[in-house]
């Protein structure tokens, strides 16, 4: 009895130090990336006046404005701090000129929008009163459009990073599933020698074979060109795609093709209503493989664009760039990040079914 | 009755020395069920894939119906197939499965349901219709294959080794249920097996195949009691044929059978052919149950009993007899002993003899 007590105990406290143990791994991955999408809601003023940084950004600000015999004061509350701290002009009056200034330095540093009227309307307070503390909605996606509006070429860039994407996985999955096929049916000389093969165009680093892309690029008339670029991505992707495929498609009994020859169809109708059915799942990770590796790809992308870049160098440039808007740069960042993830997200249900195992 | 398949001299070869088949010449007759048996190896599921088109022929003709279809797609054969593992397609529904080649054909949806239906009657899987193949046993998944092969009423019915994949006792039972479909849809039918109780038991005719090339043709009786060759003896039965080499020495009206062990007189009227062997070996056969336990004084030779395999409805008993095990069956009720010593003789109409060098079958 006692013995058995004894070994539950043993026992819970060992799984309880795996958690701990897990929950401390999962920490570490996720946290610097929760704290890259916290930042991209922040407004400057959090950003840079705040320390220690809040773990989530705010939705609102809060402001109080006073005034004394040099004119009207603005402060905001600063969270950190716990109190109410000096915010834009030393002082201001309310002439047109400077509620002007006021309203664009609050857009600027706080995200918040309040019109001049406003303000106006808040002053006549203060007048009376002898100050006012109010607060603004924040403009949480500030950052996004901020960043898509100071970033030249930025939105374009989207799609062009999209159409190599889509080319990319045409052009690899395509020719990487037919090679996959042949390689999964048919038996011929130098097979394996040609499978080991395919991998070596993966076993250059993209800046080492740059030079030549480009010139074979440049003659081919697809420099700066998204067809170009998926091109190059698709060479590295094809071998990949070959050796998904292939295994997909040995998983994949010969005879559930014969039966369908059998009873009714030919070969290319076996290949459309019995495999193509049955691999969709691997070629579904493929596809993400791919889309993924395209769309995050900057290296080769640097080297072969130059008044066409595509998403993720218009992101790096403006990384290099800017010596302080880290806010406006996790937008940048979150941005590039969200299709791979919602990409991934619609065809997990083939992933699962891939590495879940299913059974053929 | 009209031939239905006829195989000319068909032949695969693989490579250059590597034959699937060699020679091979069948005449399958209109409703009958032909079984292709033999070990591993021997070409008969080659043959049945060459018949299917999923196999090119190297050589020959093959005629369905006095048409030929020696390099006609599989899908104008006008065959259905069952295959080893089912191939069951598992992203379809049990009814997709079986109508697949229905709906390829146009069908009218009703008519197709109708067929269906009534062949999942046939095969008792009318309740899993809707279901998929991942969620039925391996019981099931043949019943399906079975159906989807029936639907198209083909002209020719083939089997590739479907039994193989079923637990004995279901495999005992789906053997009996073919065997009745078949009675009841007269289609014309080729099974392939290495199992050659399934052979004996479900076949019309068997074609017993090795090395790629055919041994014998003929019914179960046939290749049982007249086995055409020392394999065929050896293959065929539950245990198969015992064997002795024997000196055959020929003396006017007698012949005489000798080896360390025995000596046998077998009267010549009934082992006329036998003329020729005075002098030489030949290879004795005998089925178990030819052995039969004899008084002392009628004892053709005696032994010990090295081991007794009950079986219930019988019991085998192994004997060595120098250095060579022989196997008899014997009924149930006869208490036997290890170590008793058996007095033994043989039926003497039931004698195979074989030529010690070409292995054939003598008389």
């Amino acid at each position: 009895m006692n013995n058995s007590i004894k070994r539950n105990i043993f026992r819970s406290a060992r799984l309880t130090s795996l958690y701990i143990v897990v929950a401390g791994i999962a920490l570490i991955i996720i946290f610097p990336l929760f704290f890259l999408f916290s930042f991209s809601f922040m407004s400057d003023y959090e950003t840079y006046s705040e320390w220690p940084k809040p773990l989530v950004p705010s939705v609102k600000a809060e402001f109080m404005i006073d005034k004394d015999s040099e004119g009207y004061h603005l402060y905001i509350y600063n969270k950190s701090k716990k109190d109410f701290a000096g915010f834009g002009p030393i002082s201001f009056n309310n002439s047109e000129t400077d509620l002007t200034k006021l309203s664009k330095y609050i857009k600027i540093q706080a995200n918040c929008k309040i019109s001049i009227e406003d303000i106006n309307s808040y002053l006549s307070i203060v007048d009376r009163d002898g100050e006012i503390r109010f607060s603004a909605r924040k403009d949480l996606f500030a950052n996004y459009i901020l960043f898509f509006q100071v970033t030249r070429d930025a939105g374009p860039s989207v799609l062009r990073s999209l159409m190599v994407a889509l080319f990319t996985i045409l052009i690899s999955l395509s020719i990487g599933g037919m090679a996959g096929y042949a390689f999964a049916r048919y038996f011929f000389k130098g097979k394996n020698i040609l499978k080991i093969g395919v991998l070596f165009v993966r076993m250059f680093p993209a800046v080492s074979i740059a030079i030549p892309m480009v010139i074979i690029l440049a003659k081919m008339g697809l420099t700066d060109k998204p067809l170009g670029l998926s091109l190059v991505y698709a060479v590295g992707q094809i071998s990949m795609s070959i050796w998904v495929t292939a295994s997909v498609f040995m998983s994949i009994p010969v005879s559930l093709e014969e039966a369908a020859l059998i009873f009714g169809t030919n070969r290319i109708g076996a290949f459309w209503h019995i495999t193509l059915p049955l691999a969709l799942p691997g070629l579904a990770a493929c596809a993400m493989y791919a889309f993924i590796g395209s769309w995050n790809e900057v290296i080769s992308a640097i080297v072969l664009t130059q008044f066409n870049p595509t998403f993720p160098v218009v992101v790096y440039k403006a990384l290099i760039r800017s010596q302080s808007q880290v806010n406006l740069i996790t937008a940048g960042s979150i941005t590039q990040a969200l299709p791979a993830i919602i990409f991934t997200l619609i065809i997990r249900k083939y992933i699962l079914q891939m590495w879940g195992g299913v059974k053929v | 009755m009209a031939v239905t398949l006829e195989l000319s001299n068909i032949a695969k070869r693989y490579s250059k020395k590597v034959w699937g088949v060699k020679k091979m010449d069948l005449q399958v007759k209109n409703k009958e069920f032909i079984v292709l048996l033999g070990p591993s190896g021997c070409g008969k599921t080659t043959t049945m894939r060459m018949v299917a088109g999923l196999e090119e022929v190297t050589r020959g003709t093959i005629l369905l119906d006095g048409k030929d279809i020696t390099d006609k797609a599989p899908r104008d054969r006008g065959i259905s197939m069952v295959f080893q593992n089912y191939a069951i397609w598992p992203h379809m529904t049990v009814f997709d499965n079986i109508a697949f080649s229905l709906k390829l054909q146009k069908i009218p949806k009703k008519e197709i349901r109708l067929r269906v239906e009534d062949t999942a009657q046939m095969v008792k899987i009318q309740e899993l219709l809707e279901r998929l193949p991942g969620q039925l046993s391996g019981g099931q998944q043949q019943r399906v294959a079975l159906a989807r092969a029936l639907v198209v009423k083909p002209k020719l019915f083939l089997m590739d080794e479907p039994l193989s994949n079923l637990d004995a006792k279901l495999r005992v039972i789906m053997r009996t249920e073919l065997k009745a479909i078949h009675l009841k849809t007269g289609a014309t039918s080729i099974f392939v097996t290495h199992d050659q109780s399934e052979a004996m038991s479900m076949a019309d005719r068997i074609v017993i195949m090795k090395d790629g090339e055919i041994v014998q043709i003929g019914t179960p009786d046939d290749v049982y009691f007249r086995s055409a060759s020392v394999f065929v003896a050896g293959f065929i039965g539950t245990p198969p044929a015992n064997f002795f080499n024997v000196h055959c020495h020929i003396d006017g009206k007698d012949i005489t059978l000798t080896n360390e062990n025995f000596n046998l007189s077998i009267s010549r009227e009934r082992f006329e052919n036998l003329a020729d062997y005075e002098g030489k070996n030949i290879i004795l056969g005998i089925r178990p149950e030819d052995i039969e336990i004899v008084e002392e004084s009628e004892a053709l030779f005696s032994n010990e009993i090295m081991v007794i395999e009950p079986q219930g409805s019988h019991q085998v008993v192994a004997l060595n007899v120098s250095d060579n095990i022989v196997k008899m069956i014997v009924p149930a009720e006869t208490k036997l002993q290890y170590n008793d010593t058996l007095f033994l003789n043989f039926k003497m109409n039931r004698l195979h003899l074989f030529d010690s060098d070409t292995e054939l079958r003598i008389n």
